[in-house]
């Protein structure tokens, strides 16, 4: 008997138990669908978030306190890292093009009876260059600010919104922790990072940020949360890291461990990159589990069948079909399920994806090795829970399977 | 005339624990081409055990078999599925159609196993019909046909490989006696071109129809060739 008669055979099996069928190519769909669509999602999100770093402006590198190892280990971080420092990069490393300070808290701002805790960030003029924001109206900090703790304050996009309404915010007065600030600038919107919606925020003078509102500095000098700095090029960074670290390890007069990180873009995006793979990794065997358990269903079925149809088999025997013959008819009716679950998951789970894409800033990512992987695993898992079945059927005695009624 | 079957010494013995049953104590037959034979004796006594073994659907435990003129107790399960296919025809008392498929798809099934190509097997399984009469119900399911009717396909089934021995076993069991007066008819037909049948059953009204008549009594043949005529003395005696 060659294989399309087996495939014929089966066809006709599987269709005239239609619900039994469906049911049990249900557990394939199920499983098919879920692995496609985790994977999809899972580098959707990868995707994004590294779209969204590579937004955060040209050959960025970041500064912050604390080693690598502290910075694991607690949240009070050292305040050592200063203006100083800032100003000691932009001078000495010639790699680097410009140097943003960056002091920020989250505090609450009044205007005309309404209020709302945003993010102050203390900077100079440098932060534009570095994190490549625009100004929509006004201005944003100059130098004369800096040198005369000027309480001017510009606003993101979304503070502006919330605040004004679309009328005109400069030289409006807001009250940041009841102290008031003019309005001089306007942000262009951004969009949001990682979840933090960039336009949520104040900028103010760093030097106003510690006098008039923080009043804290550490010891060393005017403390910083960290310092964003982009190097001249691309492929300076790597310099860029290596002078920074030297500079500020001198500076800190460091011994044994760094009290301070620096990271590049391409640091963060390998963390990110880590966390949303292993998200993904994650996603995936959790689907992994459904396809097996419609592995195991597909067994289950196959195992009824076979004792449903014993009389079946032995009359099909007692006509002339071998053992091979039964076995393969028992093994493609295995593989036809859930191959046949394979592709119609696989038609669900890319459905999955594009509706996710459609109502979230997710991408639609299908992956075409997810999906050959999807089928081969499913086809495969036909093939391995068939054979138990199948050979519990080519094994049974004829005269025995006759008898049963 | 040829032998078709041929039984020496043959013997079947179950085994259930410690009982052991001797199905068949040394059974010796020969049944020759073209010959129309039934085999009666009490319940019990080995019929369908000796008909399994004719079948090749189970092995002696001793003894020799010789079907068409092959040693077939030697042969590897898959020959004696090919066996099966290509030189036996059975039918069954339950009839064993598969329901899911309609009478002309039954009767192609054994022509599927013996690779025959569509368009033939499609043909004789049509032509086997008609040879029982059921030219008009082709595509009829088990359930849409009566009891007898669906012995008739499972007989069309039986013949399309053109065996070389039809073997019945109580084929008429389950019928009543006008149905039962159809298929014995068919059997004779079959019998009249030529076909070599050997049929098990209770009935002497059965028995009577067929030309020679076997006796099986405690796993052994009583008397191996009765005249119908005769059958009517043994069962009483
Ligand atoms: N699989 C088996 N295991 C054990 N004993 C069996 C088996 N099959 C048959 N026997 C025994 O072998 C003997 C012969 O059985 P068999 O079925 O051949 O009788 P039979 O002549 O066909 O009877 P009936 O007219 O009732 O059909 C019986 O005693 C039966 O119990
Ligand atoms: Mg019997």
């Amino acid at each position: 008997m060659d294989w399309l008669e087996s495939g014929n055979m089966a066809v006709k099996t599987l269709t005239s138990n239609k619900l039994r069928t469906g049911l049990t190519m249900l557990g394939m769909i199920i499983g098919n669908a879920s692995v496609i669509a985790m994977i999809g999602i899972g580098q959707g999100a990868q995707r994004l978030a590294s779209e969204q770093f590579e937004s955060l402006g040209p050959n960025v590198l970041f500064v912050t306190p604390g080693s690598p190892g502290a910075r694991q280990r607690t949240t009070f971080l050292p305040r050592n890292l200063v203006w100083d420092d800032a100003k000691a990069i932009a001078a000495q490393v010639p790699s680097v093009a410009s140097v943003a300070p960056q002091r920020q808290s989250q505090l609450s701002v009044t205007y005309g009876g309404k209020n709302r805790t945003t993010l102050i960030m203390g900077t100079t003029p440098e932060y534009l260059i570095v994190r490549d924001f625009d100004v929509a109206k006004g201005r944003f900090i100059n130098n004369v600010d800096l040198e005369r703790n000027t309480r001017v304050a510009i606003l993101g996009s979304e503070v502006a919104e919330q605040f004004f309404q679309g009328q005109d915010p400069i030289g409006s007065k807001i009250r940041i922790r009841n102290i008031s600030f003019e309005v001089v600038g306007v942000l262009q919107a951004k969009g949001s990072f990682l979840g933090n919606n960039q336009d949520d925020a104040v900028y103010i003078p760093l030097t106003t940020s510690a006098t008039s509102l923080t009043g804290r500095t550490s010891p060393f000098g005017l403390d910083l949360t960290f310092i964003s700095i982009s190097a001249v090029n691309e492929a300076n960074i790597p310099a860029a890291e290596f002078q920074i670290t030297n500079l500020l390890r001198r500076r800190h007069k460091i011994i044994s461990e760094d009290d301070f990180t620096v990271q590049t873009q391409k640091d963060i995006l390998r963390i990110v990159g880590t966390i949303t793979g292993g998200l993904t990794a994650l996603l995936a065997a959790i689907a992994a589990v459904s396809l097996l358990v419609g592995g195991i269903g597909i067994m289950n079925i196959m195992l009824v069948s076979v004792s449903e149809r014993t009389q079946e088999i032995g009359l099909r025997k007692a006509i002339g079909a071998s053992e091979q013959d039964i076995l393969m008819q028992f093994m493609i009716e295995a593989v036809m399920l859930s191959a046949a679950g394979g592709v119609l998951g696989t038609g669900v789970g890319i459905g999955g994806i594009l509706l996710v894409a459609a109502f979230s800033p997710l991408q639609a990512v299908v992956s075409p090795v997810a999906i050959t992987l999807a089928v081969t695993v499913s086809g495969t898992i036909g093939l391995v829970f068939g054979v138990f079945p199948a050979r519990q059927a080519a094994r049974l005695d004829p005269i025995v399977a006759l008898r049963s009624a | 005339m040829s032998t078709i079957v041929q039984l020496q010494s043959i013997t079947k013995v179950y085994g259930i624990g410690d009982i052991i049953v001797n199905a068949l104590a040394g059974v010796d037959l020969t049944v020759n081409a073209g010959e129309y034979c039934s085999i009666m004796g009490a319940s019990g006594s080995g019929k369908s055990t000796m008909m399994n073994i004719i079948g090749c659907l189970d092995r002696p435990t001793a003894g020799r078999y010789y079907l068409d003129g092959i040693e077939v107790d030697t042969l590897p399960d898959n020959e004696l599925a090919r066996i099966r296919n290509q030189k036996l025809g059975f039918v069954f008392q339950q009839f064993h159609l598969l329901s899911q498929l309609t009478a002309w798809e039954n009767v192609m099934l054994p022509m599927i196993y013996a690779g025959v190509p569509v368009q033939e097997r499609r043909d004789r399984a049509r032509e086997a019909l008609v040879r029982v009469g059921l030219e008009q119900r082709l595509q009829n399911k088990p359930t849409q046909l009566s009891g007898g009717q669906q012995q008739r396909v499972a007989i069309a089934r039986a013949i399309v490989n053109r065996p070389v021995v039809l073997l019945a076993d109580e084929p008429t069991g389950a019928l009543d006696s006008t149905t039962t007066e159809e298929i014995l008819d068919i059997f004779g037909e079959l019998n009249a071109s030529g076909m070599t049948v050997v049929m098990v059953t209770h009935e002497a009204d059965v028995a009577r129809r067929t030309r020679r008549v076997i006796w099986f009594k405690d796993g052994q043949v009583l008397e191996s060739n009765l005249s119908p005529k005769d059958v009517a003395l043994v069962s009483a005696g």
